[in-house]
């Protein structure tokens, strides 16, 4: 499991060259191949009354993302990294999900993508069906946030969060693949609030020992691998303590496994990672179970 | 015998620009949308010339014309490249790739810079394949 294509979906909102930039310290990992895509949203040039299919307004933004992606793509070929580059009109997930598949990524990068409270209650919003559908990682980068740019480099310093789960695994292994690109990594496990509520004190204790056991085998993995690496144990609403870990101790990026889950699932049953896909503020690495 | 000439490049518009100029100049064009499918194409029909865009889906023009030239069997075909990418780019991009340690490759026959003008390409093909 290694990044050397990495997919770069960008609507020349959000993400722009200098948020790839960024990104490029995976260099030191395996990346050498960047794919670009750009897509048209289907109702910028939908048939209208009195003037039918926008034929030039289409001719007009492919030009334009053309433009940009030949700009950026010369500066990466001059580094001596190969590009690719898609333009296509249509809905934006079906053409994230063909052109990963087509060009083989190993990473989807994207910004997060809103809907309106109101929508949100009736639609889950183009990132969660993204995460849905896919079984590559995928980062949704808000390299703009409200407080300005996020980091240079946000892949320095890594919050894992666990949950002893299949996709757990996959996150460890993703992540030591990264070695070269990482300086640090905080691993946190959130036990329930709840949960702990209904055992005795002695058996809490036993809960938090066992925890912390493990978390400090992982660290120890890491350490093996020369990576600087430190447990956390937190307790309460797993994405707010994870959130509040992030905070806490710096973290640049935050990386969490999940499994694949059906709209009214994912909606009701608060899953970690879609929540902090909507929400968290800092970018956000989500590793699916069923990544190959 | 009409000489063939594959033409790689993934926007319909020029492919057909391209298939109109050799068609009225007495070439058998032969088409290919990315890098990828151009090789493929370069091993089944060994055309007498390549025109070769670098910006593509699958594979870039660089990292094709950089395995064409290091390829023995194929290294002798001409090559025009035609593309938006500057030439300064293209050369520093064939540099960088020696970087890790592959051997250099030579300057392409002709470097042209999009768009180009039917008779300046109808030229060059010319001047190349007499």
């Amino acid at each position: 499991m290694k990044i050397t294509t990495m997919l770069f979906v960008s609507e020349f909102e959000e993400l722009w060259f200098d948020a790839l930039q960024s990104l490029l310290g995976l260099r030191k990992a395996a990346l050498n191949h960047v794919v670009f895509l750009h897509v048209i949203h289907r109702e910028k040039v939908a048939m209208r009354r009195g003037t039918g299919y926008l034929k030039q307004e289409a001719r007009k933004l492919r030009e334009i993302a053309d433009i940009r992606f030949i700009d950026w793509a010369e500066t990466l070929f001059e580094e001596g990294m190969e590009v690719g580059a898609h333009i296509a009109i249509g809905n934006v997930v079906p053409k994230i999900l063909s052109v990963a598949e087509i060009e083989k990524v190993d990473l989807i990068v994207t910004a997060r993508k809103r809907r309106g409270k109101l929508e949100g209650l009736f639609a889950s919003s183009e990132t969660s069906d993204l995460l849905r559908r896919t079984v590559k990682p995928v980062l949704i980068y808000n390299y703009l946030s409200q407080s300005g740019k996020v980091g240079e480099n946000p892949f320095e310093r890594l919050l894992l969060a666990l949950d002893w789960s299949v996709s757990s695994e996959k996150v460890l292994d993703f992540v030591l693949s990264l070695k070269g690109a990482i300086k640090r990594v905080e691993i946190i496990y959130v036990l329930s609030e709840k949960g702990i509520g209904k055992l005795s004190k002695m058996e809490a204790h036993k809960v938090e020992r066992d925890n912390k056991k493990r978390l400090d085998e992982v660290c120890d993995v890491f350490a093996k691998e020369r990576f600087d690496a430190r447990p956390h144990l937190y307790i309460g609403n797993a994405e707010e303590q994870i959130q509040r870990g992030a905070s806490e101790h710096k973290a640049t990026m935050i990386v969490v496994g999940t499994r694949r889950a059906s709209v009214w699932k994912e909606k009701w049953s608060g899953s970690v990672a879609y929540s902090l896909a909507e929400k968290s503020e800092l970018p956000l690495l989500v590793i699916p179970a069923e990544v190959k | 015998m009409a000489k063939k000439v594959l033409n790689v490049e993934d926007d319909p518009d020029i492919r057909t620009f391209v298939t109109t100029v050799l068609e009225e100049n007495g070439y058998i064009p032969i088409m290919a949308k990315d890098g990828e499918e151009g090789t493929k194409k370069v091993k089944q029909e060994k055309p007498d010339l390549i025109i070769l865009d670098i910006l593509m889906p699958r594979e870039s023009g660089i990292k094709m014309y950089h395995e064409l030239k290091r390829d023995p069997s194929l290294k002798d075909i001409p090559v025009v490249m035609l593309s938006a990418v500057s030439k300064r780019t293209f050369l520093r991009s064939q540099v960088a790739l020696t970087e890790f340690g592959d051997e250099t490759v030579p300057e392409p026959e002709a470097y042209l810079e999009k768009p180009v003008e039917p008779e300046d390409l109808a030229e060059i093909l010319k001047k190349i394949l007499g």
